[in-house]
């Protein structure tokens, strides 16, 4: 009987801490880049069917929901090589692909894999190929719980081969789940995702809400606010070993969390004083410099990538715009001045940018605006309530949460404008993301 | 005299109808059931539903001790316009009420929230929302109620009362609360 009990109460146990091991975010291209770059992946030659990560459905995904690629994959493909040897040039010419991905995958033995690849250019082949052709040639060997963190490394390589630009499959998403039960109290969950939605890790569960996730520059470390116990605090938390310390909780508001590009500073926002203003915190021996003191609301400072200058938001001129304090003298000017909000603002990773939220005819969009010319240009064109920006490293791609069908997703918009991603999740609300910096 | 001793017994039988009602009042204070429910009170039916502190008698007692009006003390979820943090003049009665109650009670202590609809940027309306908490605290302390009894937290949109995303919605969810943390 004891024995039944302590069984069932394990059932229980199980059936609370058991996570989703599916995504729990579902990646949708809702829009591509025309003219995008073609390219063949033809699926990994397995030697047996010993592993059910298959690596170069993977990649095919990454490249095709980047928007930048158009990928002739699994389905299109009705001649799937392996081997140079085995690539008959004159298919995909016809095909339409400029560049073909082979590979293969055999285990090892003690649950490891071996993974190699090959970047083909087809466009400039001729009717035979020749090692001449081949622009990536790579071998790997990985545990089978590596296999798609490899996956997205080499699509990575593949990304930056053709396009010239770092990617970003390998990157990480932080953001906050809200589930609604039925009769029952909220739950809010910090979690964090690969890039593609995949792998949702939960590292912060509580009654009370989270909010403002902000990585640290070396991507080890989560600083967020959360409102346990009625009040607004700020923990800084390892994301490898999910121990955390408290950072801030002074009366009132404690938000905002901003880490400077050397990661030895935070900027912060506290109300202490009597209303928000703007702090930089020194993590180490906590001392703060104050660098706004006046009765409006000043909130998201956010770092410049050289570390001289903090944007933020503040309503004194009405509504909320966006302001620069340029740290050395403290002085303080106006950035934003088109439409009557402009908030929550960050840099492009190269300065040049700035991207925040834009209300225009009642509905708050993602923008961006170029800092020499001021020329602003809204980025997202459906829905009303598109929120909490976030730039990816490269400066490609920014996260935010929008109101789909009622709830709260997460999508991506290009800098450009032109790709457009969806991640629903699968239950709950999804808001509040912070993409991480580049993790090697 | 039998008027002097009628007197003397209606004031000993008063007194202990009186320390009675204190004793009462003093478990009353100090049952967390009663804490529970005056704050389940705005977290059940979505935040629009209002609830009394279930001791209107010893309540409207101390209101009535002040000669001020006993209406509306249960009210304790004040709306705002968008983008204002102005208390409404038919909120005041209320927010007096509770004030009295706060005087009357300096032990107890109450959280006050501030709230905002979904739209715009969250850290925003974190300030939006303390402007909200903030504007009823000075209500508070401009009737007497000591500083020390009121803690301000602000939920900005994080925490709405209604989830749909309506002007309807959006006017429920632009609030303030008094959520009482010890009665």
């Amino acid at each position: 009987m004891l024995r039944k009990l302590i069984s069932l109460s394990f059932f229980f146990i199980a059936l609370f801490i058991s996570y989703p091991a599916s995504a729990m975010l579902s990646l949708e291209l809702t829009r591509g880049v025309a003219g995008a770059i073609p390219i063949a992946i033809a699926p990994f030659a397995l030697q047996d069917n010993s592993s059910t990560t298959d690596v170069s459905d993977i990649i095919t995904n990454d490249l095709q929901n980047s928007g930048r690629f158009k990928v002739y994959g699994r389905h299109a493909l009705t001649v799937v090589p392996s081997s140079l040897a085995e690539v008959q040039s004159n298919y995909f010419h016809r095909l339409g692909a400029d560049d073909l991905v082979i590979g293969k995958m055999k285990a090892v033995g003690a649950g490891r894999f071996q993974v190699s690849f090959q970047l083909i250019d087809i466009v400039n082949g001729q009717q035979t190929l020749s090692s001449q052709n081949v622009i990536l040639n790579r071998s790997y060997t990985v545990s089978s719980d590596e296999l798609r963190t490899l996956a997205h490394h080499i699509s990575d390589l593949i990304y930056q081969q053709l396009t010239g630009i770092r990617g970003i499959f390998s990157t990480k998403l932080a953001y906050v789940v809200v589930q609604r039960p039925d009769n029952a109290p909220a739950q809010y969950t910090l979690e964090v995702s690969d890039q593609d939605g995949y792998n949702p890790q939960p590292l912060l569960t509580s009654p009370d809400p989270i909010m403002s996730p902000a990585w640290s520059p070396n991507g080890k470390q989560l600083a967020y606010v959360s409102f346990e116990n009625q009040r607004a605090s700020i923990y800084i938390q390892n994301v490898e070993n999910g121990s955390r310390y408290l950072l801030s909780q002074f009366p009132g508001i404690n938000g905002a969390p901003a880490w400077s590009p050397n990661g030895k500073k935070i900027a912060v926002v506290l109300s202490k004083s009597g209303s928000p203003n703007i702090y930089v915190m020194d993590i180490g021996s906590h001392k703060l410099t104050q660098y706004t003191n006046d009765w409006y609301i000043n909130t998201e400072p956010a770092w410049s990538p050289d570390s001289r200058f903090l944007l933020f938001t503040s309503n004194r001129s009405g509504g909320p715009q966006i302001y620069q304090i340029t740290l050395a003298s403290g002085n303080v000017s106006r950035v934003s001045y088109e439409g009557d909000y402009n908030a929550r603002p960050s840099f492009t990773s190269d300065g040049s940018r700035i991207s925040f939220i834009h209300r225009e005819s009642e509905a708050y969009q993602i923008a961006i605006q170029d800092l020499d010319t001021s020329a602003l240009r809204i980025l997202t064109n459906a829905g009303k309530d598109n929120d909490s920006p976030s730039m990816a490293p490269n400066g490609s791609m920014i996260l935010y949460d929008t109101i789909y069908n009622g709830r709260s997703v997460l999508a991506m918009v290009s800098t450009d404008g032109r790709v457009q991603i969806r991640l629903p999740a699968r239950n709950g609300e999804a808001q509040d993301p912070a993409w991480s910096p580049y993790i090697s | 005299m039998n008027w002097n001793k009628w007197f003397r017994t209606a004031l000993i039988g008063g007194s202990i109808v009186l320390l009675a009602a204190c004793h009462s009042m003093h478990k009353n204070s100090y049952d967390p059931n009663a804490v529970n429910d005056a704050n389940a009170a705005y977290n059940n039916g979505n935040g629009v539903q209002t609830a009394g502190l279930h001791r209107t008698g010893n309540f409207n007692d101390q209101v009535n001790r002040n000669g001020r009006s006993s209406t509306l003390v249960s009210n304790r979820i004040y709306y705002f316009d968008f983008d204002s943090n102005i208390v409404h003049d038919s909120d005041k009665p209320a927010i007096a009420a509770n004030a009295n109650y706060l005087i009357a009670h300096p032990n107890a202590k109450i959280l006050l929230e501030g709230h905002t609809d979904p739209r715009g940027s969250r850290e925003y309306n974190i300030g939006l929302g303390e402007r909200r908490a903030k504007a009823v605290a000075e209500l508070l302390r401009a009737n007497g109620v000591s500083p020390s009894q009121i803690r301000i937290i602000s939920y900005g949109a994080e925490k709405l009362a209604l989830q749909g995303h309506t002007e309807s919605a959006y006017e429920k969810d632009r609030r303030s609360v008094i959520a009482f943390l010890q009665s």
